[in-house]
C-alpha cells in the first residue's frame, strides 16, 4: 500500500501561479498547437478523424482484454530474454528497483523520462538509497537541477528563461555558461555524456507495450531514450500496465497520433522498439533488461465503466495545450507529475478523491479537450463522473464533500424544483439587492458568492419575464 | 400550419434576461411560430450535474421533464448549455431501458436551442434584422461544442443588414464561466475571462455576441469591471433590434 | 525479487474488474481499429519525398550514382565534419562498398562498435546503412545486430545512413512487418533535437547532431 498521498489544494496552488507562468505556457501551447495544426491539414481531416477512431478502438481492445493481453507480453519478454516483474503500487516498484541496483552494485543510475518514474516517486527512493539518479531528458535534467517537478509532461522546463538556465548550470555544473539555447544544449550533451557511460544502471518508461511480440517502444527526441537503453550494462523499463497495445499494426496507429498531436511532429526523431536484451554476443547494448509492469490503481481505475477509458491515454499532452484552465494556471497548480485534463483524471483516481478531489473541479467542462484527444477519451464525462464521486461518493470511495454542501444542495434542489418556492426566491432577492445595487449591477455578493465579485460584478436580479407573459395573456394577445 | 414553441427560458434568463426572453417570443411569433410558455418550469438542474450532485440533477430533470412532457411540438430555449444538458445528459440520469429515459429521449429530441432552431428547423437565416454595429462573436462551450452549432449563429449574423462581423482571436476559448468554476475557483475564472476581453477589446467591436446567459454574465461583468463601452449582448437582441418587432 | 503474488494479484484485479476469467478467450482486433496504409508510388516519386522531408528536418541528402561518386562525397563529409575516427556497420551492401577502406584511405582511423563505449564515443562519424526508409516522414529504420550495432548511429557526433532504392517503404505497415521480429530497431527521423529551452530548437541533444543520407544508385 502507498502511504496516504497529501491533499492537493487547487485553488491555493492557483493563488501563487507565478506572473510568468500564464505568458510562458501559453507561448509553448500555442507552438504545438500551430504545429499540430498544419499537420492535421497536411493529413486531412477525414483521415485524422479516422485515425482517432482506429486509436481508441485499439487501445479500448487492449484495455478491456488487459489480462490476456498482459500475459501475452511477459510471455514475449520472457521469451526474448528479458526479466518480467510485476509491481502492485510504487513501494513495491521501488523495492524490485532497489533490489536490481544492490545486485549490479549501482552507483550511478540515468533515467530517461517516465511519468511513471515520477508517479512512484522513483528518484527520491534511489537517492535515499545512496544511489545517484539523473535525469536525462533535458527539460527533467533541468527542472531536477533546480529540485522541482515538470511543468508539462513534453516541455518539463517551458516556463524557465534561457537565463534561469544559465545561473541554475553555473551553480549547480560549476560551468561558465551563457544564456543561449545551443550553447546550454552542449553542455548538457558533455555533462551526461560523462554519465552515460558512467553509469552501471539506465532507467527507461515505455510509450507502448506491444503484447505480439513483447516490444518496449520509447520515444524521444534527443536520443536520450535510446543512450539509457543501450549504454549502461543494465536497463530496466517501468511500464503501467495500461501501456499494453496489441500488435504493430495497432501501434501504427498510435504512432501516426502520438507526435503529431504531442508536438505536431510527424513522427519524434527516435522511436525505438526494444524486445528483450541484445540476442547474441557482438551485439553492443545492456547485459540484462527488466520489465516492470506497474498496477500502482490502474486496476482499480478498470472497475468503473464509466472511468475506464482514462486508460486510453498515449500521454501526448495535447489536452494540456487546448485546455484554458492549463494554460491560465501551468502544470504545478495540479500538484501531480500529470496536469491538464488527463492529469486531472488520472491523478483523481491514482491518489484517490480523498487527495485529489479537487482536480476533477479544476475544468469548465468546455470540451475543447475532446475534440483534441487522439485517442477520443470522453474526459469531461469522466471528469462529471469523478465529481460525483467527490460529492456523493460512490463503491470505490466515499464522498469527500462536507456534509453542510450536501445538505445546501439538497435544500437548493428543493427550492428549484417546487415552482412557487423558485418563484418567491426570485422576488424575494430582487427586493433584497435593492440597497447593494449600483445601476443595475451588484458589485459585491454575500459568502459564498463573493467569490464571484472578486472578479467581476454580478447583474442585477430582472426577473421581469413571467409577469409580461401573464401581463400578455390577460390582454388576449395570446392564450396560455 | 403552424408550428408551436414551448419556451424553455432557463433560470439565468428568468432571472437576469428578460429583455432576451421576449426578443426571443416577438421574434419566433413574427416567423409563424406559436409560442407557449409552461409557466411550472424552473431550472433544469444543470448545476447541480455539473457539481457531481446527480441526485438533486436526477430530481430536478424529473420536475422539468414532467412540466414539458405533457406538451407537444419543439422545445426552444435561448441557451446552448441547457438544450445541451436536456438533450445528451438527461436520459444517462435514469436507468437505462426505463420509462423515464425513454421519455427523455423523446423530449430531448424535441428540445432545440434557439439558434438551431431557426437554422435547421424553420430553415431561415434572414429574420429581417438590422444592427449597423461592429459585433464580435464568442462561441459558447456548450453551443459549439456540445450541440455542434458552429455554423448556425454566425450564419444568423452574416444576415443581420449593417452588421460587420469582426473575427475574435479567442473566439472558441471557454471565457471562464463553466457554472461553479466560477465561484470554485475564482481566481482562475478571473484569468480567464480577463483574456476574453482582452481580446474583445482588441477586436475594435462595438458589442460582442453570445448565445449563452452565463457567459453573457461573466462577459459584461468583465467588460464593466474594465470600463468598457463594449456591450454584451444576446444573439436575440441583436436579431430583434431594429427592423423586427418589439 | 520474486513477484509472482504480485502478478497473481494484479492480474485476479484485472479480470475482477473486466468480469473476465482466467484464460478468456479474445476476439480479434476489431477492423475499425486499423487504418489503410499510406499507398506508395513511383519510386522516383518516393526518392524525392523521402529526401525533401530529410531535409526539412536539417538532414543532407544525396544521391550517389557511383561508387566514385561515394568515395569523393566521403571525402567531402570526412573534411567538412574533421572526421578522425569513425565507427561502421559491417553489413553486405557497406562492405561491397568498400566504405571501411575508403575511410582508411582518407585518414581515418576506424573503431569497432564492440569496442569500450569510451572509444566508440570518441568517434565523430558513425555510417549504418537502412533497413527501411520512409518517404512520408523522411524516416528511417535501422534494426541491430552483431554486424550493425545500436551504437554506431548513436554515439557519434555524425550519423551517415548510407542505402539502397529497395528499402524504400511505402508506409510503416510494412516497414514494421518486415522487421517487427528484431530483437531491437529503431526509427530515425532527423537528427536529435530538443525544444526545452524556450521552445528553441537545438540540435545534437544526445543522439547525433548531424545525420546524412544517401542513397546509393547503382549497387
Amino acid at each position: 500500500m502507498n502511504p496516504a498521498p497529501a491533499a492537493i489544494d487547487f485553488r491555493a496552488n492557483s493563488q501563487q501561479v507565478p506572473p510568468s507562468m500564464p505568458g510562458a505556457v501559453q507561448k509553448a501551447t500555442a507552438k504545438f498547437l500551430g504545429n499540430r495544426a498544419a499537420l492535421v491539414d497536411l493529413l486531412g481531416n477525414d483521415l485524422w478523424q479516422q485515425l482517432r477512431q482506429a486509436g481508441h478502438e485499439a487501445r479500448l481492445h487492449a484495455i478491456t482484454h488487459l489480462d490476456a493481453y498482459l500475459i501475452q507480453a511477459e510471455q514475449a519478454v520472457a521469451k526474448a530474454g528479458g526479466h518480467v516483474h510485476w509491481a502492485r503500487d510504487a513501494a513495491e516498484a521501488q523495492r524490485i528497483i532497489l533490489d536490481l541496483a544492490r545486485r549490479h552494485h549501482v552507483k550511478l543510475a540515468v533515467k530517461s523520462k517516465s511519468m511513471a518514474t515520477e508517479e512512484i516517486g522513483l528518484n527520491h527512493a534511489l537517492e535515499a538509497a545512496g544511489i545517484r539518479v539523473l535525469e536525462t531528458d533535458l527539460g527533467e535534467y533541468i527542472v531536477q537541477l533546480k529540485g522541482v517537478g515538470p511543468a508539462h509532461i513534453v516541455v518539463p522546463a517551458f516556463h524557465l528563461s534561457k537565463e534561469e538556465i544559465a545561473a541554475l548550470f553555473r551553480e549547480k555544473l560549476g560551468v561558465e555558461a551563457p544564456a543561449e539555447a545551443q550553447a546550454l544544449t552542449q553542455i548538457a550533451r558533455q555533462k551526461l555524456r560523462e554519465e552515460f557511460l558512467a553509469a552501471e544502471l539506465g532507467i527507461s518508461g515505455g510509450n507502448f507495450l506491444v503484447a505480439e511480440t513483447g516490444t518496449i517502444v520509447t520515444v524521444t527526441n534527443e536520443g536520450n531514450g535510446r543512450m539509457c537503453t543501450t549504454v549502461p550494462p543494465v536497463h530496466v523499463a517501468v511500464v503501467g500496465i495500461d501501456k499494453v497495445v496489441p500488435d504493430w499494426e495497432s501501434l501504427t496507429v498510435l504512432l501516426k497520433l502520438l507526435a503529431r498531436s504531442a508536438t505536431g511532429q510527424k513522427l519524434s526523431c527516435y522511436t525505438q522498439f526494444i524486445s528483450g536484451p541484445p540476442r547474441s554476443e557482438g551485439e553492443t547494448g545492456p547485459r540484462e533488461m527488466h520489465l516492470i509492469l506497474l498496477d500502482n490503481g490502474r486496476s482499480r481505475i478498470l472497475q468503473t465503466p464509466e472511468c475506464r477509458e482514462t486508460l486510453l491515454c498515449i500521454r501526448c499532452g495535447a489536452c494540456l495545450n487546448i485546455c484554458p484552465v492549463y494554460n491560465s494556471v501551468g502544470g504545478y497548480t495540479y500538484g501531480y507529475p500529470i496536469s491538464g485534463p488527463t492529469g486531472a483524471i488520472f491523478a483523481a483516481q491514482i491518489l484517490g478523491t480523498q487527495a485529489a478531489g479537487s482536480l476533477p473541479f479544476a475544468s469548465t467542462l468546455c470540451g475543447a479537450c475532446n475534440d483534441i484527444c487522439p485517442v477520443k477519451i470522453p474526459l469531461t464525462d469522466i471528469l462529471l463522473h469523478l465529481r460525483q464521486r467527490v460529492v456523493e461518493g460512490d463503491t470505490l470511495e466515499r464522498a469527500v464533500a462536507p456534509a453542510v454542501l450536501r445538505a445546501g444542495a439538497r435544500a437548493g434542489a428543493l427550492a428549484l424544483r417546487t415552482p412557487w418556492l423558485y418563484r418567491l426566491g426570485g422576488r424575494v432577492l430582487a427586493w433584497l439587492q435593492i440597497p447593494f445595487q449600483r445601476d443595475g449591477w451588484l458589485p459585491r455578493l454575500p459568502p459564498p458568492l463573493n467569490r464571484w465579485t472578486l472578479a467581476r460584478p454580478f447583474p442585477a436580479f430582472q426577473p421581469g419575464f413571467r409577469t409580461w407573459w401573464r401581463s400578455r395573456v390577460r390582454a388576449g394577445s395570446r392564450p396560455q | 400550419m403552424a408550428i408551436t414553441a414551448q419556451l424553455f427560458i432557463t433560470c439565468l434568463a428568468d432571472q437576469f434576461f428578460p429583455n432576451v426572453l421576449k426578443g426571443m417570443v416577438s421574434l419566433l411569433e413574427r416567423l409563424g411560430v406559436q409560442v407557449a410558455f409552461p409557466a411550472e418550469q424552473t431550472c433544469c438542474g444543470q448545476p447541480f450535474f455539473n457539481s457531481g450532485y446527480r441526485t438533486q440533477a436526477r430530481e430536478l430533470a424529473a420536475q422539468w421533464l414532467a412540466v414539458f412532457g405533457r406538451t407537444e411540438g419543439y422545445i426552444v430555449s435561448p441557451s446552448g448549455s441547457c438544450v445541451d444538458m436536456v438533450r445528451h445528459h438527461y436520459p444517462s440520469l435514469f436507468p437505462s431501458g426505463s420509462p423515464e429515459q425513454r421519455q427523455a429521449q423523446a423530449v430531448a429530441a424535441r428540445t432545440f436551442e434557439v439558434t438551431q432552431f431557426l437554422v435547421n428547423e424553420l430553415k431561415v437565416t434572414d429574420v429581417g434584422a438590422r444592427f449597423p454595429h461592429k459585433v464580435t462573436y464568442h462561441a459558447s462551450c456548450h453551443l459549439l461544442r456540445g450541440l455542434s452549432a458552429r455554423e448556425e449563429p454566425k450564419a444568423l449574423l452574416h444576415s443581420v443588414k449593417g452588421l460587420t462581423l469582426i473575427p475574435l482571436s479567442n473566439e472558441e476559448t471557454c471565457c471562464g464561466f463553466g457554472g461553479v468554476f466560477s465561484v470554485i475557483y475564482p481566481e482562475v475564472s478571473q484569468a480567464m475571462m480577463e483574456a476574453k476581453v482582452r481580446a474583445i477589446e482588441a477586436s475594435g467591436a462595438e458589442a460582442v455576441v453570445a448565445c449563452d446567459a452565463g457567459c453573457l454574465m461573466n462577459i459584461a461583468g468583465g467588460l464593466r469591471k474594465a470600463h468598457s463601452p463594449v456591450r454584451a449582448l444576446h444573439l436575440l437582441e441583436v436579431l430583434t433590434a431594429e427592423g423586427g418587432a418589439a | 525479487m520474486d513477484t509472482r503474488s504480485a502478478r497473481e494479484e494484479i492480474l485476479g484485479k484485472v479480470r475482477d474488474a473486466l468480469h473476465r476469467t482466467a484464460g478468456a478467450s479474445v476476439p480479434p482486433v476489431p477492423v475499425t481499429a486499423r487504418v489503410p496504409p499510406r499507398p506508395g508510388g513511383p519510386l522516383e516519386a518516393e526518392i524525392t519525398q523521402l529526401l525533401a522531408e530529410i531535409e526539412k528536418l536539417t538532414g543532407h541528402t544525396r544521391r550517389l550514382a557511383s561508387r566514385a561518386v561515394l568515395a569523393s562525397a566521403l571525402a567531402e563529409l570526412v573534411k567538412t565534419e574533421g572526421v578522425t575516427k569513425a565507427t561502421l556497420w559491417t553489413t553486405p551492401d557497406l562492405i561491397a562498398w568498400d566504405v571501411a577502406g575508403t575511410l582508411r584511405a582518407l585518414g581515418v582511423t576506424l573503431v569497432s562498435p564492440q569496442a569500450d563505449k569510451q572509444l566508440v564515443a570518441g568517434c565523430e562519424l558513425g555510417v549504418t546503412g537502412a533497413d527501411a526508409a520512409l518517404p512520408e516522414t523522411g524516416t528511417l529504420l535501422l534494426r541491430a545486430a552483431p554486424e550493425r550495432p545500436r551504437v554506431v548511429s548513436l554515439l557519434p557526433r555524425v550519423h551517415l545512413a548510407i542505402f539502397t532504392p529497395a528499402v524504400v517503404r511505402p508506409d510503416l505497415h510494412q516497414a514494421f512487418a518486415e522487421n517487427k521480429d528484431a530483437g531491437y530497431s529503431v526509427l530515425v527521423t532527423g537528427p536529435s533535437r530538443t525544444a526545452d529551452i524556450e521552445l528553441t530548437l537545438t540540435l545534437g541533444v544526445h543522439g547525433p547532431k548531424t545525420l546524412y543520407a544517401w542513397v546509393m544508385d547503382t549497387p
